[in-house]
């Protein structure tokens, strides 16, 4: 009875019920173009590893990814740190599974306009005081979680108290071209970011320079819904895990891009959690 | 012939502006009477029309001043209009789109005696003021209704189709009113004459009464 | 003659009274400036600037992914929202002076697409259905609130003229006949909104155009940024050639038929919504004192409005003036361009070209290349604003004073301007003008990249941080606002009312 009363809910809603397809969604932490060709050869290649059907969906947002894990519209997420800390909050039972090799170790850099004379140094300047400053997104572990914590940390003032004017430009590039061009004196960017800007030439070194690195700290990590061993059995996380460790193929993990993926436990982000939860951006 | 008045107006008083609009005592016109209104602008000739149609709002055939016509319609549509009542709503809203035939002969016989035949499925905002005033007038003929207000119905046409014109509301009306400024029209075509100055009842005579100096006074200041 | 040299001369003649309303205007925005952070930051925007305008000259149409799709997924969200919100809208302004309908139509406009799109996002997922609705229903608040004051405004004399006026028929034929123009002029120009409004829900990730203009322009793809604008451009200039309400059924299943078809619809997602994402977080946990509890939530809603309200508040309304009275001088600027009486067919044809550009340029994209120019404050976003804005202002009353028919020996040039067409379209344009505040204060929620902390700033962080019982809060408070700020222009518009107000010659 219940089954049928599913079936006709099922047909009346048209609900595309996601039981034999798995699907994943990923934030592209840098670069966002070309998703979908780029997220389908991923598709493909847990789909011959897992032996089912492997759907991915593109996602811009952080919230929009974290809210279509919780609504298991996606089973597997290539989560940002504090993006995926929120997710795991949200989905009871949810797993880290693997991280990048780079991921153990990211970094933000704090970045300068030449018009504020501001120069690279090992402890964070009293000089960014009073300057205008952005942040990259709201919702980013290295645009924004990771910075304001050292800020806070350093200086023992919100962003807001700290700096003449505050910021969101909502993503890292933009975060370069705004410091570049000097509208804002200071901001905060993903490392990997800035060096492939650099390496695109896109950077010029006499109107921006990186003043400051914060220590290391983990973001990005693979996290799957705890439920997806109810579907596809007892053992099914694994299968995934392993599958995921074990891409080597370059032109696959150039689309993270990471060299190499490594294992990951809920634990690893404890660090993440509690910045968030000390600087108020979770209850 | 009933002799109950087809409008009784008492004790009829308007102020607006610190000045007097309306200030009737007693008004009243038996069924059958073809009553010309006649006064300067500004005298309370419309209003008084209004009046008296606000006594029977569902029994008058009314012709404004301003013709009230809706300009994307055509002719055919707005003069429909004053037959909407006679029909369920369906049938007035499939009219709209598709003209209902029988209508359609109805409307466009009595657009011959207007002389808008080659006008019917022409929209009114194309037609020149004289046009635009009968089939103002063909709306109200169509209401099919024992009474006729009009204000002003035919200043827009001459004085030959003017007469044709009052004659056909004469003969479709049992009780016509009509406000007008034309001295001849006001002799030929009416039985009784009310002249109002400043909201007041200055003259009423039957027609045959009126002199040149009765109607002197009436547009003097 | 006597009887009017009695009356007493009018205090004031209407083109006074609208004066003294625009002054008002002025004073007020003036004192806002006061208010507001101006500051220029000397920025060197040239290197940015320049590879922007590399890009615009060599767009690549090749470097977006599926292209085609997002073009048309664009189009079918907007068809399909502007379909449904003027046939809701259409029975809402019908009912509009029942009592609540006009609040609640303020209530549902005044919240940006965007953030009714990530609240459906928490129940339907990214879906088709969320895109529908995310248009449908603010533009349903818009298009009832329109259609009432076309309606309204709209000559009465016909249906006065005729018996029963109350009847269904008597609507049709002498009320619905005569502002149908205007409906489809309005529905026509609100589907053009809807196209933009479709693209701008990319920016959270439903498959339309602003999905990867969004992506190109935040990268620094300028090229692919400019095809896809110069795309959007096209599709918008070209609206009245391709819209025919004939095609209109066709388009419509075209749209069902393109859209993904996985909504996701659980009764689950949506208990958990109202049961509790949006149940303000104190009362979330179970079993706590209840005392301890209310006191809690009367602290939850304190620091709410006393750390981001009250400035949120302050800095919209500040803005909003600013802007509304800079879209107006950018309006009374530009409409010449379209206007028949100032430029011949080629002319205007640049005109619009111009305006296209303007209005359809997402005012996120807009403040972004302010920003470069002046540094974060408020005048980038003033500027975007008022030149967003003052291009819509601008194109509708152009569109108006086409509509005017002049005399045949009228002056030329600003003595034109001045004496022939200013007065006549003055109230209009402060009909548009008073409507587009709300706009403005709607808009003015995408402005975080500015740092400039509006209502719509608390409320994108809000649902940055998955806190909907924050954005929920902030949100009723930004439809209190709306309220207001409807019933203020309301007040204005009937006092400016008495002028003749006639959209339709009177025959």
């Amino acid at each position: 009875m219940k089954s049928i009363t599913f079936a006709l809910v099922a047909l009346l809603f048209s609900v595309n019920i996601q039981a034999q397809s798995l699907t994943f969604t990923a934030i592209p932490d840098q670069d966002e173009t070309l998703l979908k060709t780029r997220f389908n050869k991923i598709a493909t290649y847990l789909s011959e590893r897992l032996d089912i059907e492997v759907k991915y969906v593109p996602v811009k947002s952080y919230a929009a990814a974290v809210t279509a894990f919780r609504n298991n519209q996606v089973q597997l997420a290539w989560f940002g740190g504090l993006s995926g800390v929120r997710a795991r909050l949200l989905v009871p039972g949810s797993m880290a599974i693997a991280q990048g090799y780079e991921d153990q170790f990211f970094q933000t850099y704090f970045i300068a306009h030449s018009s504020t004379g501001l120069e690279s140094t090992d402890q964070f300047s009293d000089n960014i005081k009073q300057r205008t400053f952005t942040f990259g997104s709201k919702g980013s572990t290295s645009g924004r979680l990771m910075p304001e914590f050292h800020i806070r940390k350093q200086f023992n003032k919100a962003p807001d108290q700290l700096f003449r004017r505050v910021g969101f430009s909502g993503d890292h590039s933009r975060t370069i071209a705004l410091v570049q061009s000097g509208a804002y004196d200071v901001g905060a960017v993903n490392f990997k970011v800035w060096e492939r800007e650099l390496a695109a030439g896109k950077i010029d070194n006499s109107k921006v320079k990186v003043i400051w690195k914060t220590p290391t700290y983990p973001d990005y990590q693979w996290s799957i819904r705890g439920d997806v061993e109810q579907h596809w059995g007892e053992g099914f996380v694994a299968k995934v895990q392993k599958a995921l460790l074990e891409m080597s193929d370059p032109d696959l993990l150039a689309s993270f891009p990471r060299q190499s993926f490594i294992k990951a436990s809920n634990d690893d982000f404890q660090p993440v959690e509690d910045v968030a939860r000390s600087i108020g951006l979770i209850d | 012939m009933t002799h109950s008045p087809a409008f009784q107006l008492k004790d009829c008083h308007q102020q607006g502006n610190g000045q007097t609009i309306l200030d009737i005592e007693n008004l009243s016109i038996a069924a059958g009477e073809k009553v010309a209104l006649i006064g300067k602008s500004g005298a309370g000739k419309s209003t008084l029309l209004n009046k008296l149609r606000g006594l029977r709002p569902d029994e008058c055939a009314f012709c404004p001043q301003h013709h009230g016509l809706v300009p994307a319609l055509s002719v055919y549509h707005n003069i429909y209009m004053g037959g909407l009542e006679r029909h369920s709503t369906l049938i007035n809203l499939i009219n709209l789109v598709v003209p209902r035939p029988g209508s359609k002969q109805d409307i466009s016989s009595l657009c011959q005696q207007l002389g808008l035949s080659e006008k019917l499925f022409i929209s009114v905002d194309q037609l020149s003021g004289g046009q635009q005033q009968r089939t103002a007038l063909g709306r109200a003929l169509y209401q099919q209704a024992d009474l006729f207000l009009g204000d002003e119905p035919v200043s827009a046409v001459d004085n030959e189709q003017a007469g044709q014109l009052l004659e056909l509301l004469k003969q479709q009306h049992r009780t016509v009113i009509i406000a007008l400024h034309n001295e001849q029209l006001t002799r030929n075509h009416f039985d009784r004459v009310i002249g109002l100055k400043q909201g007041r009842v200055a003259m009423d005579k039957p027609v045959a009464e009126i002199s040149d100096s009765d109607l002197a006074d009436i547009y003097r200041d | 003659m006597a009887v009017h040299n009695a009356v007493k001369p009018q205090s004031y003649s209407t083109a006074a009274g609208m004066k003294r309303t625009s002054l008002w205007f002025l004073l007020i925005a003036a004192l806002c400036l006061l208010l507001a952070d101006l500051e220029v930051i000397r920025a060197d925007p040239w290197m940015e600037l320049g590879r922007i305008g590399l890009g615009l000259i060599t767009p690549n149409f090749f470097a977006t992914e599926a292209l085609l799709d997002a073009l048309l997924n664009t189009l079918a969200f907007a068809l399909i929202g502007v379909t449904i919100a003027n046939c809701v809208g259409f029975l809402l302004a019908l009912l509009f002076n029942k009592p609540g309908v006009r609040q609640f139509c303020a209530s549902i406009r005044a919240v940006h697409e965007l953030f009714w799109a990530l609240l459906f996002l928490q129940i339907f997922g990214l879906s088709t259905l969320t895109g529908i609705l995310a248009i449908a229903i603010p533009y349903s608040g818009i298009f009832a609130k329109v259609y009432a004051e076309i309606l309204e405004e709209s000559d009465h004399r016909p249906i006065n003229s005729l018996p029963k006026q109350q009847s269904l028929s008597a609507f049709f034929y002498a009320r619905f006949a005569i502002a149908y123009p205007h409906f489809r002029s309005y529905c026509l120009y609100r589907l053009e909104c809807g196209i933009r409004s479709s693209a701008i829900l990319g920016f959270i990730g439903l498959p339309t155009l602003g999905f990867h203009l969004d992506t190109a322009f935040k990268q620094g793809n300028y090229s692919e940024a400019a095809a896809l604008l110069y795309l959007f451009f096209i599709v918008i200039a070209t609206l009245r050639q391709w819209m025919r309400l004939k095609l209109l059924p066709v388009y419509l299943a075209a749209g069902f038929y393109i859209l993904p078809q996985s909504t996701l619809i659980s009764l689950e997602h949506l208990k958990r919504f109202l049961g509790e994402d949006i149940i303000p977080s104190p009362l979330r946990q179970s079993g706590g004192d209840f005392t301890e509890q209310i006191l809690a939530l009367m602290d939850w809603c304190w620091q709410l409005l006393y750390l981001q309200a009250f400035e949120g508040v302050f800095n919209t309304i500040v803005l909003s003036i600013i802007a509304l009275v800079g879209s107006g001088m950018v309006a009374l600027l530009l409409f010449p361009l379209v206007s028949r009486h100032f430029f011949s067919r080629p002319g205007r044809g640049l005109g619009h070209a111009l305006l296209v550009v303007f209005r359809s340029i997402p005012e996120l994209i807009l403040t972004f290349i302010t920003t470069l120019i002046l540094g974060p404050s408020m005048l980038p976003a003033i500027l975007a604003l008022s030149l967003h804005n003052g291009a819509i202002i601008g194109y509708l009353i152009g569109q108006h004073s086409n509509g005017l028919q002049l005399r045949a020996d009228s002056s030329r040039g600003l003595n034109l301007y001045s004496y022939e067409l200013l007065p006549r379209i003055y109230p209009q344009f402060l009909a548009f003008l008073l409507y587009r505040w709300e706009v403005i204060v709607r808009e003015t929620a995408i402005l975080g990249v500015l740092g400039i902390h509006t209502l719509g700033f608390y409320i994108d962080s809000a649902f940055e941080d998955l806190r909907f019982d924050r954005a929920l809060f902030l949100i009723l408070i930004t439809a209190a606002l709306n309220l207001s700020i409807d019933s203020l222009s309301r007040w204005l518009r009937s006092r400016i009312h008495r002028v003749n107000f006639e959209r339709v010659n009177s025959c």
